[in-house]
């Protein structure tokens, strides 16, 4: 009988329900579309952040102070240390080796150019800076597998006219150098330069693409770091290190001295993936080296991650807010306005509990299929957004489906109680007489 | 024959008040859905256009994004400005300042009264100068601010200078380049993790005079706020103001604050689109659902004589009444929420804009309007039928 009451209510008024479980459905689709991106975009925006470029820095402990203006080092050759290029595959054994996104190191050698346009020789006076490092190095991993990493990864706003270079012959040239000799893709450039020992040594390189970065490194020449570390005479040695790390915004627990932690307080700074935890297991695997946090972008970037999160949050939040109260007068009108039925039942003998259960249970019902309805349509919309302005779409979690349909059923039942309370208390005769 | 339109205005009138009085829960529903959209619509507009301000400034923790320097230098510090180039740069973009700092680079030998070490060191004239490195340096350095008693100019020293020289808070260092010397105390170590931990940061003034360069500077950094549309128009506009000097973006910044701002507001209007959309949407259908429960009353006013126009006419202005007065309420509440919500995430309130008042209360009325125009199905309900309790 119960069951007959309940189909024969969805029966009977199919209109009617189709409304309060079609605002139920849209009221958690929204639901649904803002719990999938607020959940999803602190990882998509650290990743957006990354087009920032490297967050740490890595130099030998041992190393002097560089004399640098411009980009233009003024050291003497022989002066500071170097690190050696075979520890690097090391930096992804590292625990959180999956939130490094890419490290290029870099070995700059000042040298003197001469080049060659058609076969005509040009000449370019002046000291050159040339920088060593890798533009897509397949790095092969301790664990079997390669890793394909470089300087467009490092510092995403490099661009090059052309292409990057690909073997010890060819370089791409700095845009103002280019611009200031007339030199172009395809044409040759020969390097000179004076090592430590006094002598010197050249090579000649092709040009096959020209770069323009905004920094020094337009008036330098970008080549492969085994191409600087012949002219600089140092194999298998660089002199920095630039990592890309995705990290979680540092917080008051992540700012204390690693010291002064517990052990448990240890492992829980160790397994979450702060900069500076990050930092210290890079300084585990490569011995002799500083890694030094690059505060400017790593703080700006975690400060601006944790306001739009919370932004992402509220805004959540308020769509909860609103999709439950439409949802719950929706379900409050809908009692209301069955008072003589509730009326009826009463008159024949239900008591307050009877109807209650079999209008909860009405409702429900209602709140399955109207937010599983919903649901659905919110995993689509959220599909949208993500591909949208991401690329990327979230992925759909057991989670969020668990919290919409909890929150129907919540909303339905709470906007349904009161009027119900209010109906429980009511004489049966008026109503059916319709006062 | 003139009182009979004022009779049925005022009777029309009546039905109305009647009409909203009649059933208080269901009055109180009403308001309640309509007033929450109103509130979240306010809000949400409200915030979405003063988060996305707010994002350029905070955009600005990562420092400078602008310089200027010598034409076609060739970065090697050789070239330098006149320092008064600094005062023709506009520091007004719409209403936000635009920071300015002026350097000049010199390498000189740097000693240490106390530890009796000495090196060589880039020393950095800066001007503005505020010691402690709040200036173009992130929040979190580690400035031990001023000694309490200066006894000369004051220097910040980078933290791995610092270590090889053995300097602490107010430790005396002597820079010499060549004849010129400048005295100096250390306001403390500081850590950036960028170039200016091997470097000395001294007033301009005594940068020039080791330089032997008076007058001179070697670049200009600016924190230029704003979109980075306006960004490259002040760009554009300066280059055109200073044409003997070379006017660059810092493209690390420009290019990845353009990219992750397009990613952050289109993530926030789309967001806020949906949710706005679907909430109308969801307040359009449980307001339905309440309208489509007055089939008797319009099957009563039909019996009595009521033309199919007047009544639904009744309902419309029913509907818009709420809506208006659910729009009242709920957007009030909505700015409110939004001058909190702009505290919580930005620490500054957020500051409510008036345009999104009557906008959301409009949204609001025409949303509720559109929730009663399905009673027009009910002008073909025949009256008896109604009546006998059937469909």
């Amino acid at each position: 009988m119960f069951l007959r009451l309940v189909t024969d209510s969805f029966g009977r008024r199919p209109r009617r329900k189709l409304l309060t479980g079609a605002a139920l459905a849209l009221g958690m689709a929204v639901a649904t579309a803002a719990l999938s991106v607020a959940l999803d975009v602190g990882d998509r925006l650290a990743k957006e952040f990354r087009s920032l470029g490297a967050n740490l820095l890595v130099t030998p402990q041992a190393d002097s102070l560089p004399l640098e203006i411009g980009g233009v080092d003024y050291r003497p050759m022989n002066a500071g240390a170097y690190l050696p290029e075979a520890d690097l595959p090391k930096l992804k054994t590292i625990f959180w080796h999956n939130n490094i996104m890419g490290f290029s190191p870099i070995l700059e050698v000042p040298v003197v150019a001469s080049a060659a346009h058609d076969h005509v020789p040009i000449e370019t006076p002046g000291n050159f800076t040339l920088i060593g490092t890798w533009s897509d190095e397949n790095v092969l991993i301790p664990d079997g597998t390669t890793y394909r990493t470089g300087i467009a990864k490092t510092n995403p706003w490099w661009n090059v006219e052309g292409k990057w270079f690909g073997d010890s012959h060819q370089c791409v040239l700095g845009s103002a150098f280019a611009r200031r000799f007339g030199l172009h893709t395809g044409d040759r450039l020969n390097v000179m330069s004076r090592t430590s020992e006094g002598h010197a040594v050249g090579l000649s390189l092709d040009i096959v693409g020209v770069l323009s970065t905004g920094g020094p490194e337009d008036n330098g020449i970008v080549a492969s770091l085994g191409t600087a570390q012949a002219l600089a005479e140092k194999p298998g040695q660089y002199r920095r290190l630039y990592v890309s790390a995705l990290t979680k915004p540092e917080d008051a627990f992540a700012k204390r001295d690693p010291k002064t932690f517990t052990p448990k307080e240890y492992d829980t700074w160790f397994c979450t993936p702060y900069i500076s935890s990050i930092a210290f297991q890079i300084q585990q695997e490569l011995p002799g080296t500083d890694v030094r946090v690059i505060r400017r972008i790593a703080e700006g970037e975690g400060q601006i991650l944790t306001r739009v999160r919370t932004l992402l949050w509220l805004v959540t939040g308020m769509a909860l807010l609103a999709a439950a109260v439409a949802v719950g007068a929706s379900s409050a009108a809908s009692v209301i306005e069955r008072r003589t039925e509730i009326g009826l039942m009463k008159a024949l003998g239900a008591g307050s509990a009877t109807v209650g259960f079999l209008l909860a249970a009405e409702q429900l019902l209602l709140a399955f299929v109207g937010g599983g309805t919903g649901y659905a349509l919110g995993i689509i919309l959220a599909r949208l957004l993500g591909e949208k302005i991401f690329g990327v779409a979230p992925e759909p979690t057991l989670l969020v489906f668990l919290v919409v349909i909890s929150l129907a059923a919540a909303v339905t039942l709470l906007g349904s109680a009161i009027p119900l309370r209010r109906a429980s208390l009511y004489d049966p005769a008026p109503i059916l007489r319709g006062e | 024959m003139t009182d009979l339109p004022a009779n049925n205005r005022a009777m029309f009138w009546r039905i109305i008040r009647r009409l909203l009085s009649a059933n208080r829960g269901r009055l109180f529903v009403m308001l309640l859905a309509l007033g929450a959209g109103a509130a979240v619509t306010a809000a949400l507009l409200n915030l979405q256009v003063d988060a996305k301000r707010r994002l350029t400034t905070e955009f600005r923790a990562f420092g400078p994004n602008v310089i200027i320097l010598p034409k076609d230098s060739s970065f090697s510090g050789s070239e330098t400005l006149p320092e008064s180039t600094i005062r023709d740069v506009p520091r007004q973009i719409g209403n936000a300042h635009v920071a300015a700092k002026a350097s000049l680079f010199v390498i000189a030998t740097v000693s240490s009264t106390q530890s009796e070490k000495s090196l060589s060191a880039v020393i950095v004239g800066e001007s503005p100068r505020l010691v402690g490195w709040v200036s173009s340096r992130p929040a979190s350095s580690t400035a031990t601010g001023l000694p309490s008693t200066p006894a000369g100019t004051i220097c910040t020293v980078g933290g791995r200078i610092g270590r090889q020289l053995q300097v602490v808070q107010a430790s005396e260092l002597t820079l010499s380049n060549g004849d010129q010397k400048e005295a100096c105390v250390s306001a403390g170590l500081a850590e950036s993790g960028g170039p200016e931990d091997d470097q000395i940061g001294i007033d301009l003034r005594a940068a020039q005079r080791l330089a032997n360069l008076s007058g001179r500077i070697n670049v200009i950094e600016l924190t230029v706020p704003g979109t980075p549309a306006e960004i490259q128009s002040y760009i554009v506009g300066l280059q055109r103001l200073l044409p003997d000097a070379g006017v660059r973006p810092i493209r690390q910044f420009t290019e990845g604050e353009a990219k992750i701002y397009n990613r952050i507001s289109g993530l926030l209007t789309a967001t806020v689109g949906i949710v706005l959309l679907l909430t109308a949407l969801c307040v359009m259908a449980a307001m339905t659902n309440v309208a489509m429960e007055r089939k008797m009353d319009v099957g009563l006013m039909k019996a009595i004589g009521g033309a199919t126009r007047r009544v639904l006419r009744l309902f419309l202005v029913e509907a818009a009444l709420l809506g208006f007065a659910g729009g009242l309420i709920g957007a009030a509440a909505g700015i409110f929420l939004s001058i909190g919500l702009g505290k919580a995430v930005f620490g500054v309130a957020a500051r409510p804009r008036l345009i999104v008042y009557p906008v959301a209360v409009a949204l609001t009325v025409i949303v509720a309007i559109l929730s009663a125009f399905p009673l027009r199905r009910l002008a073909s309900i025949r009256p008896a039928s109604v009546f006998r309790g059937e469909e």
